[in-house]
C-alpha cells in the first residue's frame, strides 16, 4: 500500500521543486536587487533597503505609469470581451455553419501574427499622411491631418485597438464555439416563451457560459499585462509619457535611460505584489 | 664533415626552420571563431556582408552582424556589455562612447588596429568624436555635422531666398507651409531620446548661448534653454505630420518624399537626397550650412572592441582586425561605388575625384563650409545618455502638448541633473 502511494510523490516532488526553483530564484533575486542600488555602469553597490520604493512614490513618471497601466488593463480587457461576445453572438445568430467556419479562419489570423509585426503594420496604418486607418478621416474632412499616435488623448486607444483586433477577434471564435456546445433545449424553451434574441443571450446562453467567460477574461487580463512589445513598437510610451506602462518604465529605467536595475527591480516587485493581490481578490469574487 | 660545413649546414637549417615557422605563423588564422557584432542597420554594413568570404580568407573565420534600430541597439549593447558579454564588437556612437569607455565595456581601439589600415586617414572630426579621455575607442562608420537642405523650386515659387540666419529661418518656415498642397515648411524630430529630439534641439540651445554644466554644477536651466525650446516648439507648428513622435526616419522620409521645404539634418541626408533610389526630389534641391548661428551637431558612429567577450589578447586582435577590415579603404571604396554617401569617412575617399564626379561640386562646397560650424553640442560625459534621455521625455511632452510649462520641465531636469552630478 505504501509503495503504491509513493509513486505520485516520486513524480510530483521533482516537478514542483524545479518549478519552485525556476519561479522563486528570479523572484527572490529581483527582491534582493530592489533593496540595493545597483546600476549597470558600475559593479559597486550598497544596501539601500526601502529607499527605491520611497523614491518610486515621489516619481511622477512612476505614478503616471501606474495610472496608464490601470487604464490599459481596463480598456483592453473590457473592449476585448465586448467585441468577443458581440461578434460571437452575431456569428451564432446570423451566419450559416459554413460561413461561420470562414469567419473563424479570418478571425484567428490576427492573433497568429507576431505582436511586433502587428504593431508595425498598424503603426503604418495610423500614419497621418499615408495610413489606411486615417484615410477615411482625410477623405471626410477634405485632407485634414489626424495623427492618433502623437495625440495624448488618442494614443492609448489607438494602441489598444490593435490589442483588441488581435485578441477580441480570436476570443469571438472561442465564444462562438462555446455557444455551439450549449444544449439546445433551454434556448428552444426560451423561444417558445417568445423571448427575443437578445433576451435569450442575456438571460440564458451567456449566464450558462459564465465560468468559461470569466476564465477568458482572466486570460486576457494576464495577457494585457504583457503588452510591452506592442506599445514599445507603436509609441515607445509616448507621446510624452501618455502610453508609458509600468513594464515599459521599468525597462526604460533599467536598460534605456539610466541603467538603474535596482530601481527597475523595485518597480517589478511592486507590480508583482499588486498583481497577486488584485488577481486573488478578483478570483475570489468571481468564485463567490 | 668539416666543422665549417657543419656550422653552415646548421645555420642553413636554422634559417630554413625559422622561415617556415614565420610563414606558418603568418598563415595562422587570426580568428578562431566568427566575430559577433551588435549594430544598427547601415547600408555600409549590409554591403559589407557581400564580402564575407574575403574576411574569412583574411582572418580564418567569418562574422555575424545582429541589427537593432538605434534606441534598441543602445539598450541591448548596454545590457550585454554590463552582463553576459555576448558580442565581440559593439556599434557605439558619440552619445555613449564615454559611458562604454569609462565603464570599461570597450577597450582602446588603436592597441589592436593593424597599422596597415591607416587610422589617421579618417576624417579628423570623426577621429575627435571617437576619442575620449585621450584614447581612440572606435573606427567610424558614419559621421559629420548638419547641413541645410532646401527645395529650390518651392522657395523660388514663394519668392523666398534660402535663409542664412536663424531669424530668417523662423520667418520663412510658416510662409512655406501649405497643407492643402502637402507642403510643410520644415521637419523636426519629436521622438524622445538624446540622439533624437534632443539632438535637433541642441543646436538651438547652443545658438542662444546655452551651456550644460560648469564643472559639476548644472547651468543649462537658463534663458537660452527657454528660448531654444520656445523656438523649437514654434517651428514644430510647421513640421510635417508624423514628426511629432518621429525621429530621423520620419523627418528625412518626409523631405525625400517631397513634403518639406527646408530641412536642417545630419549630413547623410544630402547623399540620400541626390540618389534617385531614395529621393523624389532629385534635381530640385540646394545645400547650405545651417542658418547662423546654429552650430552643426557633430557626431560619429563606429565599431569598438568589446571587453568582456574578448577576454584574451587573441580575441581582441581578431575583433580589431574585423573593425580595420570593415572600415578599410577598400571597403569604403566599395561604399562609394554603391553611392552610399553617409557611409564615407576617409579623407582619401572624400577628397577623391570619384567622389566629386558622383556628388558634384555644390555638395562638396557645402560640406566644407558646414565643417567650419560643426561642434560637439552635447555634454561629453558618461552620464550624458541619462540626462539627454530625461530631457528627451520632457521635450516630447512639450512637443505633443502633454505639458506646457517649459520652465517647469527645465526645473525638473535641473533637479535630476543635480542628483546625477553627485554620482561621479
Amino acid at each position: 500500500m505504501a509503495r503504491r502511494t509513493s509513486l505520485p510523490v516520486t513524480f510530483v516532488v521533482p516537478t514542483i521543486a524545479i518549478l519552485l526553483v525556476l519561479s522563486m530564484v528570479p523572484t527572490l533575486y529581483a527582491i534582493v536587487i530592489a533593496l540595493q542600488n545597483r546600476e549597470l555602469s558600475t559593479p559597486d553597490y550598497s544596501w539601500v533597503w526601502l529607499s527605491n520604493f520611497v523614491d518610486l512614490f515621489l516619481d511622477r513618471r512612476f505614478l503616471n505609469a501606474v495610472w496608464v497601466s490601470v487604464k490599459w488593463e481596463i480598456v483592453t480587457v473590457v473592449a476585448t470581451m465586448v467585441v468577443a461576445i458581440g461578434l460571437g453572438v452575431l456569428m451564432f445568430e446570423v451566419a450559416s455553419p459554413r460561413l461561420r467556419n470562414v469567419y473563424c479562419l479570418l478571425f484567428i489570423i490576427p492573433v497568429l501574427l507576431p505582436r511586433v509585426s502587428a504593431a508595425f503594420v498598424w503603426k503604418f496604418a495610423y500614419h497621418p499622411l499615408y495610413g489606411i486607418a486615417t484615410y477615411p478621416y482625410r477623405l471626410i474632412t477634405g485632407g485634414l491631418i489626424f495623427d492618433p499616435l502623437s495625440k495624448p488623448g488618442t494614443a492609448l486607444f489607438a494602441v489598444a485597438s490593435v490589442d483588441v483586433w488581435q485578441w477580441g477577434l480570436f476570443f469571438a471564435v472561442i465564444v462562438l464555439k462555446l455557444l455551439e456546445t450549449l444544449p439546445p433545449q433551454p434556448i428552444e424553451a426560451a423561444r417558445l416563451d417568445h423571448a427575443k434574441r437578445w433576451q435569450i443571450h442575456a438571460y440564458v446562453t451567456l449566464p450558462m457560459l459564465k465560468a468559461p467567460l470569466i476564465s477568458l477574461m482572466f486570460v486576457k487580463m494576464i495577457e494585457s499585462l504583457r503588452s510591452f512589445d506592442l506599445i514599445y513598437v507603436m509609441t515607445r510610451g509616448g507621446p510624452g509619457v501618455a502610453t508609458e506602462t509600468l513594464d515599459m518604465y521599468a525597462f526604460s529605467q533599467g536598460f534605456i535611460e539610466s541603467g538603474k536595475v535596482s530601481y527597475a527591480s523595485a518597480m517589478a516587485v511592486l507590480m508583482m505584489i499588486a498583481t497577486v493581490i488584485t488577481f486573488t481578490m478578483l478570483w475570489k469574487r468571481a468564485q463567490a | 664533415m668539416k666543422p665549417v660545413r657543419l656550422a653552415a649546414s646548421l645555420g642553413a637549417a636554422f634559417v630554413l626552420s625559422a622561415t617556415v615557422s614565420t610563414i606558418a605563423l603568418a598563415q595562422a588564422p587570426v580568428c578562431s571563431a566568427p566575430v559577433k557584432v551588435l549594430a544598427q542597420p547601415r547600408d555600409g554594413l549590409t554591403l559589407l556582408e557581400d564580402s564575407k568570404a574575403e574576411f574569412e580568407k583574411l582572418a580564418g573565420a567569418g562574422f555575424q552582424i545582429d541589427y537593432l534600430n538605434e534606441n534598441d541597439r543602445r539598450a541591448k549593447s548596454r545590457a550585454d556589455a554590463s552582463t553576459v558579454g555576448n558580442y565581440n564588437v559593439y556599434y557605439v556612437d558619440e552619445a555613449n562612447v564615454a559611458l562604454f569607455a569609462s565603464s570599461k565595456w570597450i577597450v582602446p581601439l588603436t592597441d589592436y588596429y593593424p597599422a596597415d589600415y591607416d587610422y589617421a586617414d579618417f576624417d579628423p572630426g570623426r577621429q575627435k568624436v571617437a576619442t575620449y579621455d585621450g584614447k581612440v575607442w572606435f573606427a567610424p562608420l558614419t559621421g559629420g555635422g548638419d547641413l541645410m537642405v532646401y527645395r529650390k523650386d518651392v522657395l523660388e515659387a514663394a519668392g523666398i531666398q534660402p535663409p542664412k540666419t536663424l531669424d530668417e529661418l523662423i520667418a520663412d518656415v510658416p510662409k512655406l507651409t501649405n497643407p492643402d498642397k502637402g507642403m510643410y515648411g520644415i521637419a523636426l524630430r519629436g521622438a524622445r531620446g538624446s540622439g533624437a529630439n534632443v539632438w535637433r534641439w541642441m543646436p538651438f540651445f547652443k545658438a542662444y548661448g546655452g551651456q550644460w554644466f560648469d564643472g559639476d554644477k548644472p547651468v543649462f536651466n537658463s534663458d537660452a534653454a527657454v528660448k531654444a525650446t520656445e523656438t523649437y516648439l514654434k517651428l514644430f507648428k510647421d513640421s510635417a505630420p508624423g514628426t511629432q513622435t518621429g525621429s530621423w526616419d520620419e523627418s528625412t522620409g518626409a523631405f525625400l518624399s517631397g513634403q518639406v521645404a527646408i530641412l536642417v539634418e545630419s549630413t547623410p541626408l544630402s547623399g540620400m537626397a541626390v540618389d534617385p533610389k531614395t529621393s523624389q526630389v532629385v534635381g530640385k534641391i540646394g545645400f547650405l550650412p545651417p542658418p547662423s548661428p546654429l552650430p552643426g551637431g557633430g557626431y560619429g558612429h563606429g565599431l569598438a572592441i568589446a571587453a568582456k567577450a574578448n577576454a584574451d589578447d587573441a580575441s581582441k586582435k581578431c575583433a580589431g582586425l574585423f573593425i580595420a577590415w570593415a572600415t578599410s579603404k577598400e571597403n569604403e571604396k566599395r561604399r562609394l561605388d554603391a553611392h552610399q554617401f553617409g557611409e564615407l569617412n576617409r579623407t582619401s575617399i572624400l577628397s577623391s575625384k570619384e567622389f566629386a564626379d558622383i556628388y558634384g561640386a555644390d555638395l562638396g562646397q557645402a560640406l566644407a563650409e558646414t565643417g567650419k560650424v560643426t561642434a560637439v553640442n552635447f555634454w561629453q560625459d558618461p552620464r550624458w545618455p541619462d540626462l539627454g534621455d530625461r530631457w528627451g521625455i520632457i521635450l516630447e511632452e512639450l512637443v505633443t502638448g502633454t505639458r506646457t510649462d517649459i520652465k517647469g520641465g527645465l526645473n525638473e531636469l535641473e533637479a535630476y541633473a543635480t542628483e546625477l552630478a553627485k554620482k561621479k
